[in-house]
């Protein structure tokens, strides 16, 4: 559906993280890859950002003005029929040793979450990479579902 | 009983009988005094009143015998009266000792005569006096033990925590008013009431065990979920002698604020984990990013990606200190210098720092000063009052929305510099308001949602205020605003 020819216009990937330091370390890495990169600092302004520009994909945290904003906003793209398609990779800092795991352990955890990939705080930019990549590419089943 | 002999009155008319009855009784070693008609005893009972025995002649002129005797029993109701007399009849007798007479001596009497009824008499006396005090010793105890009992049934029902306490036959036979509203099925059962009526296996099961304990005094103790409520229930066996136990009493203590206390301070340690690792990643990131050559080749960028490194690094090193401080104070490692300082100068100088803050919300920061005294120096450490009014600013920075005001007004009252800080922010519930300064309490609602905190700041500035022999008080009401006031002495 959203498949358009990759040779005509850079993928555009929305950036949303209440860190502007992660925000600006993330778009060098993306936009260092070829993609375009839209930045958010919120749930409401991912929202107003992806109506406008129609991204390709979401990279977004997951404790932003609350615990689970990220989920909230996944849950947000997933839900409504315009964003549906869209894949959707969650960061955080918060990690199981703190005592609330979100890490999802099967491919069943991430469908509950909304969520195509998921990674903990700090993300080494080459999985970041690799991961982007292949959730552009390959077409996943959400889709033909 | 008084070591002293008694002393005995004599009544009769004749002074012959009298002056008699004297000799025989003085030289048995009693101490004698006379009367010559019933009025005349009666002057001298009221006197004294002291007299252990009277010997009452039974025919005198103005007052007979009998009526004698039933007036001074009147007195004296423990006083031994011995009839006299020379018509000895069955029935003077029988209504002298109704009258309240012990016994009865016909005339004429030997020396023997009179003095083995009055030594009976006397015994009896003593007797009946020693009984009666027994009787009212033991009244005396039996009230206090009645007394020590309620006192223990008043203090056991006024107790906080609950308290059970179950036979060996399982059977509940006490519970005092707390165990009844945490056990509220229990509470309608009549004592002694099966174990059944708590209406809860681990409660049930913990009393058990307690009751199948050995000699050994141990306690059980369980964390029991009780109507939604965590209680720490501790049982002991009620032992007699090292045998095995004959009961159990129980104890339930809600630990409610205890667990919130302890989530509060398992969240505060994921905050602080999730708070430090925020800015190690953006230095991480930063640096994966220059050294894997993705920042490109503009140095200006490299600059700037390593310019927000230091600041994150320095944010960072900033939040250490401060839960340093706070640990250094809780354990007394904190050095305070008390200096004479000038504390309008200083909350005017961290007002400025707060300014730009302020600023990029578009507040209205201002600073007033009703000082008319020329002397205002506090004794303190400069750089604890710095921390501690930075803080409240900041506070009413972070809690009051763009475009708010926030108001630091400077006075004094005789002995007393004052501080307030004023917004006219989102403010706090009464609930709130009463917890503000609790170590890790940090408001909850949807207005604070996102503003970043450890629930260490007022803690800190409290503990730093209270070290300066100052006081902190807060006035607060939701959508009005909250107003911080730090009074602190003025050095002499």
């Amino acid at each position: 559906m959203n498949e358009t020819p990759r040779q005509t216009r850079a993928r555009v990937i929305l950036l949303v993280d209440d860190d502007p330091d992660f925000l600006e370390v993330s778009r060098h890495v993306l936009e260092g890859a070829g993609y375009q990169v839209l930045c958010a600092a919120s749930q409401e302004d991912a929202m107003a950002k992806a109506r406008e520009s129609g991204p390709d994909l979401l990279i977004t945290d997951l404790m932003m003005t609350s615990l689970d904003s990220g989920f909230a906003l996944a849950q947000q793209m997933k839900r409504g029929p315009e964003f549906r398609g869209i894949p959707v990779i969650m960061t955080t800092g918060i990690t199981a040793r703190m005592g609330l795991d979100f890490t999802p352990r099967t491919e069943d955890d991430l469908e509950a979450m909304h969520v195509d990939a998921y990674f903990e705080k700090p993300v080494d930019p080459a999985l970041l990479l690799a991961k982007v990549d292949k959730l552009l590419t390959s077409p996943r089943e959400e889709d033909t579902k | 009983m008084s070591t002293e002999m008694p002393r005995i009155l004599v009544v009769d008319d004749e002074p012959g009988m009298r002056e008699g009855c004297r000799r025989i009784l003085e030289s048995e070693g009693y101490h004698v005094q006379t009367a010559e008609d019933g009025l005349a005893a009666i002057e001298l009972f009221q006197a004294r009143g002291d007299f252990a025995a009277a010997l009452v002649d039974l025919k005198m002129p103005r007052m007979d015998g009998i009526e004698l005797i039933e007036r001074i029993r009147k007195i004296d109701e423990d006083v031994t009266a011995l009839v006299m007399t020379a018509y000895a009849t069955i029935e003077t007798a029988v209504q002298a000792t109704k009258q309240g007479a012990y016994g009865y001596i016909p005339k004429p009497f030997t020396p023997d005569e009179l003095l083995i009824p009055v030594k009976n008499g006397l015994d009896m006396r003593a007797l009946s006096i020693e009984a009666r005090q027994l009787r009212e010793e033991r009244e005396r105890q039996l009230l206090e033990v009645a007394s020590e009992r309620s006192k223990c049934r008043t203090i056991i029902n006024c107790m906080s925590d609950g308290v059970l306490v179950v036979n060996r036959s399982n059977q509940v036979v006490l519970r005092n008013a707390a165990a009844g509203l945490i056990l509220p099925k229990c509470d309608s059962a009549d004592l002694p009431a099966d174990s059944s009526t708590l209406a809860c296996p681990e409660l049930q099961d913990l009393i058990e065990d307690t009751l199948a304990s050995g000699p050994e005094p141990v306690i059980h103790s369980r964390e029991i979920a009780l109507g939604g409520t965590p209680y720490m229930v501790n049982a002991s066996p009620i032992l007699e002698r090292h045998q095995q136990a004959t009961g159990a009493v129980a104890v339930l203590r809600d630990i409610t604020a205890l667990k919130e206390l302890e989530t509060a301070k398992s969240m505060f340690v994921s905050m602080v984990a999730h708070e430090v690792k925020s800015p190690l990643g953006a230095i991480e990131g930063y640096l994966n990013v220059l050294l894997s050559g993705i920042a490109g080749d503009d140095p200006d960028q490299h600059r700037k990606m390593l310019e927000r490194s230091l600041l994150r690094a320095r944010a960072l090193g900033a939040m250490v200190s401060e839960l340093l401080n706070l640990t250094a104070m809780r354990t007394g490692n904190f050095v305070i210098k008390r200096v004479p300082l000038d504390l309008l100068d200083l909350v005017a100088t961290t007002t400025e720092s707060c300014r730009e803050q302020a600023d990029k919300k578009e507040q209205a920061l201002s600073f007033s000063c009703a000082l008319t005294v020329r002397n205002h120096d506090v004794l303190a450490d400069k750089a604890a009052m710095s921390m501690v009014f930075k803080n409240l600013i900041d506070n009413a920075i972070k809690y009051t929305p763009a475009k708010g005001h926030i108001a630091v007004r400077v006075d004094y009252d005789r002995a007393y510099v004052n501080v307030t800080v004023e917004d006219d922010g989102i403010g706090m519930t009464p609930e709130d308001t009463d917890r503000a300064f609790d170590e890790f309490f940090r408001a909850k609602n949807d207005k604070t949602a996102g503003i970043p905190g450890t629930g260490l700041g007022l803690t800190l500035v409290k503990t730093l205020v209270e070290t300066h022999h100052g006081r902190i008080s807060v006035q607060s009401a939701p959508g009005e605003g909250t107003a911080f006031t730090v009074s602190l002495p003025i050095a002499e």
